[in-house]
């Protein structure tokens, strides 16, 4: 469903991304994980189509991203760390100006489970200004989820979220990937990613360091100690530092 | 405590001075630096340089307003002193009637976050902040005096100017936080608004009508004059401002103004000492007054940052916040072009009036306004001057209003990240991003042409073939090509931000300055560049179809609507055909744009 071949991104002279390869099957949930500065954002906005990717290819649901981008975005959904909403519209009227944007037929049926499944139901009528941090956030999730999107971006999905919308939100990563999503989520809480993602990649100075099922991964940087965990595993494949 | 204040104040300071400095490595600031610098040097400093030029501006003043008739007072400055003072009254009564809420002192957020838990006390944070006032007092004073130095009837010289500027903001600020301060008081005391507003408007105007009622006969306001004559209305200004009990209140406030109106050197001397006087009697109000100013102090920074925010984010005006939802300017299915999309969210962004029903009211209105003038006598010698003010409003609008109808990807720039997941063709964003503003200038326009349509009515001879078939024909084309043109107008503006994002964004995010002025010129000369070469090709193939009928000598009635229609069809299709090449490079640059690399520092 995703697959990217020698991505690499570069800003000037300063290179972001270094000749990164990886795959995402339906049903997986890839955690996306590296120090400040390891080239996770940038992967991830090269990724939905945000910024072109300098070199290499990203195909999503089959379509490559730098020559068929229309049809690719119309499978993937990103969900960045800061919610971007519009300051004059209404929760449901973001809702209806992006069921419009993607052509979603009868969307108020689809909308409203989605409000009541993030408890925001009761501020439809309310503007992005009268919301707080975490319901700004969930109103960004509900957008891209209106079209039913086969392949996820979350960047930092749990921020400004209280105990009770991380919860939820994990469970619907997890409800997702089990009805057969692809999602790729970059975030620095390991626990997060041990509990909701399959795999795992590890980012370092824009190169991957390593890639594959989490228990994998981790049997790789155990050094024979059966009780390793994520956090071990990142502090052990990056050697400790930042970049 | 106070020094640790002010270090913090002056190193901000140098520290800024040195940001602006250092960033001029960069071209966009340099070359903005420099064309904003010479707009500075022509504009006003050139004139500080040399003599103050007064007599030669008073001479031209005085030479113009001969031609219409106009005599002027042969010594403005006492009218001007006496229009001052009452102006700073105004000015104060409303600092005593207009407050709503409780003092606040004008902290930052990062003030407040560093200084409300220091160990200060009130008083200290009280000359932190008149001290922070006074910075913004000196950088304002200066920039009036660039312009207060070009007034022709004024003395002195720049210096004074300057330093009667600052007076003259320094007694505004501190009245500004005295009578905070004093409210707040009243209102702990149980003096309640409406009673407070109704006792200042009562006091004001009773000392208003007492002063009107003792003024002399003969100094009565000369409202019978048969010529415009200013000298009588200079004199009876005089006059008012200088009985009692109007003359009382405004002595103190005449004194803040004294140095400014000096006419020389030794006046000004002469008047420093009552001007500090004023205000350092309003400094030891500020001081003793002040009361627990914090919980409203912390609420206005909050305010002002989260404007500032909004400002920089986006197309907001400061000052315009929305606070509820609005109904939607039509139903947006969830099938359709997905250009509508942008259409409908940026009409909901803006004012409301902005309807087709609105603009339906108001062209019947023009109608009937229109059809009622054209059928008064009396009336009909003002067409013209309407006609020439609405082309002069129709002109204004082509070229300037793109710069205030931001309702596109300018004001959407920001959000490029979530434009660009989108599954939408760069073309199709920019294209639907452009609706909004393209609607609501083309309504205004197609106003401006109705009522030039009603009020024009040339008198001469030479335009008797402007017949009613053919000015309704000429209207008819100018309306067709209304909205290609405000398409391609609007285009400019949208590459720039575009194609120069790191100048776009800067100019309208990193405050003012020299470089940033520059920078905006910089931008409207290549606008207005841009649609002259735009227009010519347009121009040039819309000239044909009348060449060749005057080649072929068919210039009688049929001939002429044939060769009118060809030319707007052929006009319109230059435009458009502009519109569409604009819409795709546009389109393109969209796709590619990364903002996180174009706005690297």
């Amino acid at each position: 469903m995703i697959e990217v071949t020698a991505l690499t991104k570069r800003y000037g002279q300063f290179t972001a991304v270094k000749d990164v390869s990886f795959a995402v099957q339906p049903g997986e949930v890839l955690g996306l994980v590296g120090p400040n500065g390891a080239g996770k954002t940038s992967t991830l906005r090269c990724l939905a189509g945000i910024i072109p990717a300098s070199a290499g290819t990203v195909r999503i649901a089959g379509h490559d991203v730098a020559t068929d981008a229309v049809a690719a975005k119309r499978a993937l959904a990103f969900f960045p760390d800061e919610p971007r909403l519009f300051d004059y519209l209404t929760v449901r009227q973001h809702l209806n100006f992006v069921a419009r944007i993607y052509g979603v037929a009868g969307h108020e049926g689809i909308a409203q489970p989605l409000l009541e499944e993030f408890e925001i139901a009761d501020k439809a009528d309310q503007l992005p200004g009268e919301l707080s941090r975490g319901m700004k956030q969930k109103l960004a999730i509900i957008c891209g989820l209106l079209h039913e999107p086969r392949v996820m971006f979350f960047d930092e999905p749990l921020t400004g979220l209280d105990p009770l919308g991380i919860r939820r939100m994990k469970d619907s990563i997890a409800r997702r990937a089990r009805e057969g999503a692809t999602i790729v989520l970059s975030s620095h809480l390991l626990h997060l990613l041990e509990e909701v993602c399959s795999h795992v990649l590890i980012l370092k100075r824009g190169e991957k360091i390593a890639d594959g099922r989490i228990a994998d991964v981790a049997a790789r940087f155990s050094n024979g100690d059966p009780n390793v965990n994520l956090e071990e595993v990142f502090i052990r494949a990056t050697g400790g530092s930042e970049t | 405590m106070l020094n640790a204040l002010l270090y913090l104040r002056l190193t901000s300071f140098r520290n800024w001075l040195l940001s602006r400095a250092r960033r001029l490595r960069q071209p966009k600031y340099l070359v903005g630096a420099i064309v904003g610098g010479a707009y500075f040097y022509f504009f006003f400093f050139r004139g500080l340089s040399r003599a103050t030029g007064g007599g030669a501006r008073r001479a031209a003043a005085d030479q113009a307003m001969a031609t219409v008739n106009v005599t002027l007072p042969t010594d403005w400055l006492p009218a001007a002193a006496a229009v001052g003072a009452v102006l700073l009254l105004v000015l104060m009564t409303a600092m005593w009637v207009i407050p709503t809420q409780r003092a606040a002192l004008g902290f930052s957020e990062a003030e407040v976050a560093f200084l409300f838990p220091a160990p200060i006390t009130r008083r200290s944070l009280v000359h932190f902040r008149l001290l922070s006032s006074q910075f913004r007092s000196l950088v304002g004073a200066t920039i009036m005096m660039l312009f207060s130095n070009r007034w022709s009837f004024l003395g002195g010289n720049p210096l004074t100017h300057a330093i009667g500027w600052w007076f003259i903001f320094s007694a505004l600020n501190l009245h500004l936080s005295g009578a905070g301060f004093t409210l707040t008081r009243l209102a702990d005391s149980g003096l309640g608004g409406w009673r407070r507003r109704a006792f200042v408007l009562a006091a004001v105007a009773t000392v208003v009508a007492v002063t009107l009622a003792r003024l002399p006969t003969g100094e009565r306001l000369p409202l019978s004059a048969d010529d415009f004559n200013l000298q009588p209305l200079a004199d009876w200004v005089v006059a008012l401002t200088s009985t009692a009990p109007l003359g009382w209140l405004l002595w103190p406030l005449k004194w803040v103004l004294g140095p400014f109106f000096a006419p020389d050197s030794f006046r000004f001397l002469l008047a420093l000492a009552p001007a500090l006087g004023v205000i350092t009697v309003h400094y030891f109000w500020v001081v003793r007054t002040a009361v627990a100013f914090e919980d409203a102090s912390v609420d206005y920074a909050e305010r002002r940052g989260a404007r500032i925010a909004a400002w920089r984010s986006g197309g907001r005006r400061l000052g315009q916040t929305p606070t509820k939802g609005r109904v939607a300017p039509f139903r947006l299915a969830g099938l359709g072009r997905p250009e509508l999309a942008f259409l409908w969210k940026n009409l909901l962004s803006t004012w409301p009036y902005f309807t087709p029903r609105f603009f339906g009211g108001c062209a019947g209105l023009i109608a009937v306004v229109g059809f009622w003038l054209n059928t008064q006598p009396a009336w009909r010698g003002f067409l013209p001057g309407i006609a020439a003010v609405t082309l002069m409003f129709a002109g204004y609008v082509l070229i300037v209003g793109p710069q205030f109808a931001r309702q596109d990807i300018r004001s959407d720039l920001s959000r490029a990240d979530v434009l660009k997941t989108y599954p939408l063709a760069g073309w199709q964003v920019v294209l639907g991003e452009s609706l909004t503003p393209v609607a609501i200038l083309t309504g205004i326009l197609w106003l401006a042409l109705l009522m030039f349509a009603f009020t024009f009515h040339p008198a001469t001879a030479r335009f008797d073939w402007l017949t009613p078939g053919i000015r309704l024909a000429f209207a008819l084309a100018v309306a067709a090509i209304i909205p290609a043109l405000v398409s391609l107008q609007l285009l400019v503006p949208s590459a720039a931000a575009l194609l120069f994002p790191g100048w776009f964004q800067t100019s309208r995010t990193r405050g003012g300055g020299p470089e940033v002025v520059g920078q905006r010129m910089i931008f409207f000369f290549a606008q207005t560049l841009t649609m002259i070469l735009a227009v010519l090709p347009a121009a040039f193939i819309g000239a044909l179809p009348f060449a060749v009928t005057v080649l072929l000598k068919q210039t009688g009635p049929v001939g002429l609507l044939a060769s009118g229609l060809a030319s707007t069809l052929f006009v319109l299709g230059v435009l458009l055909a502009e519109v569409a090449c604009g819409l795709w490079l546009l389109g393109g640059r969209f796709e590619k744009l990364d903002l996180s690399a174009e706005l690297q520092p």
